[in-house]
């Protein structure tokens, strides 16, 4: 009687997303805050009637690592309230498959949150925007998630048996993650700031990329030790 | 051995337990009893010493021994906000069983539970609750059994299937019970050591020991 990896994986997944399906704990607070920090950059960084194009690409994705630090620092918050982590961790699971279950959650509250935050930006900073940009950004979006859910789980398990643990996932998450902002909105500044510059676009979705196999790798290196007491 | 900072919350703990035992760990409030069906449980490392489950060595070989062992403690480890089939459904996975579907509904039977298999395990009272994580931690048939304080909450019934598995544990199955439950642990277990301060200061079989008189020379020995 061997457990298979990939219906384990599937097994933890689809319990993350009922929890949350039935909870609705997390998703709906991320979502909540991305809207309210896009409006406090927005009256941060112009005026009524400014362009905001130029600037776009950076509040999308400043609102984007911040919420996601809510998702990361939520991303075990049922096993640690509901006292379901020795029943876990007493599972023939291998831990990579318990840290691959996270960056699956974590990746896909993130796409939720996305689906609303973009239309968003492009309604409220971009000018003369294009649905063609939209796609451009929506896969911007994907590649992100991925460096932003592997760094994010890896630190939540990190941080799972640490002290202060609130504290300590922001201070290590968001300046780790400063590559991704930097890159993805770079990303979308030269696909909808009006220079439609696609060399450009496609250098920096290969540094998204090459951002989320360094973290992949450190993750695969360190998965066995992440998880001791 | 395993320290907590300076304090060694066990140390020189020689257990053999073999198949068809079951072992009673008894001892005072930080005695170490919990802390050593935790490193049983690979869910603590230990600083010094070996450990092996099933003739898997731990930790290298942890995954090997968590096939074997069905843990129970204070808490029933089940999610609060999944149904008690979704509960079951979920460990048959990580645990790769076959027929998940009737493995589920057979646990959920022998605890009682079938009737409330739609509902979630928060609606529960705290002795359905734990009969829930008793369904939970017997559903891959485990070889070793481990147990904190598994009475903890559970109701009469529960109580009683508890006993009944313990009685009832056959030739090919172990069990390691920590508690406080002096009379009931060496009126189940055939052995039982008693820790203090994490050493050990007695390990006999229980056929040896009745009630009354076991139970002042433990006072005598944790005094």
């Amino acid at each position: 009687m061997t457990p298979s990896w990939p219906r384990q994986l599937r097994a933890l997944l689809l319990k993350d997303l009922r929890l949350e399906l039935r909870t609705r704990d997390t998703v709906v607070a991320m979502l909540l805050f991305s809207v309210v920090a896009m409006m406090i950059f927005q009256f941060a960084v112009g005026s009524r009637g400014d362009d905001l194009t130029d600037v776009a690409g950076g509040i999308l994705w400043a609102t984007l690592a911040l919420t996601a630090v809510l998702g990361v620092g939520r991303s075990w918050v049922p096993e640690r309230e509901q006292r379901v982590l020795d029943g876990i961790l007493v599972a023939p699971i291998p831990r990579l498959v318990l840290l691959a279950s996270k960056v699956g959650a974590i990746y896909a509250y993130l796409l939720v949150v996305e689906v609303i935050a973009v239309p968003l930006t492009a309604l409220f900073f971009i000018r003369n925007g294009q649905a063609a940009d939209l796609l451009l950004v929506g896969v911007v979006c994907l590649v992100a998630n991925l460096g932003i859910a592997v760094l994010g789980s890896l630190l939540a398990c990190l941080a799972l048996f640490a002290r202060a643990r609130e504290l300590l996932l922001p201070v290590l998450f968001l300046p780790s993650m400063l590559p991704v902002v930097i890159a993805a909105a770079g990303a979308v500044h030269s696909v909808a700031g009006g220079t439609n510059d696609l060399a450009e676009y496609r250098g920096y979705l290969l540094f998204l990329g090459v951002y989320a196999v360094i973290f992949g790798l450190v993750a695969y290196a360190t998965y066995d030790h992440v998880f001791d007491d | 051995m395993r320290r907590f900072g300076e304090r060694r919350a066990v140390d020189r703990v020689d257990v053999d337990l073999a198949a068809g035992e079951c072992l009673a760990v008894l001892g005072p409030n930080g005695a170490g009893k919990s802390t050593l069906l935790r490193m049983v449980a690979t869910l603590l490392r230990p600083d010094a010493g070996e450990i092996t489950v099933c003739g898997a060595r731990l930790p290298d070989e942890a995954g090997d021994a968590r096939r074997a062992i069905g843990y129970l403690g204070h808490d029933p480890l089940v999610y609060l906000d999944l149904t008690a089939r979704q509960n079951l459904e979920l460990y048959a996975d990580l645990y790769g069983l076959d027929d998940p579907r009737d493995r589920v509904d057979a646990a959920l039977d022998r605890v009682g539970l079938l009737a409330r298999s739609f509902d979630t395990a928060r609606t529960f009272s705290r002795g359905m609750a734990q009969r829930l994580g008793l369904a939970r931690a017997l559903l891959h048939e485990p070889v070793l059994l481990l147990l904190d304080e598994p009475y903890a909450g559970l109701d009469a019934a529960g109580a009683r299937l508890l006993d009944g598995v313990l009685a009832d544990l056959g030739p090919e199955r172990a069990a390691m019970m920590v508690t406080h439950e002096v009379e009931r642990g060496i009126r189940l277990a055939g052995r039982v050591l008693v820790l203090r301060a994490g050493r050990p200061v007695l390990s006999e079989p229980t056929s040896e020991a009745d009630g009354a008189a076991f139970r002042a020379r433990y006072e005598e020995l944790v005094a």
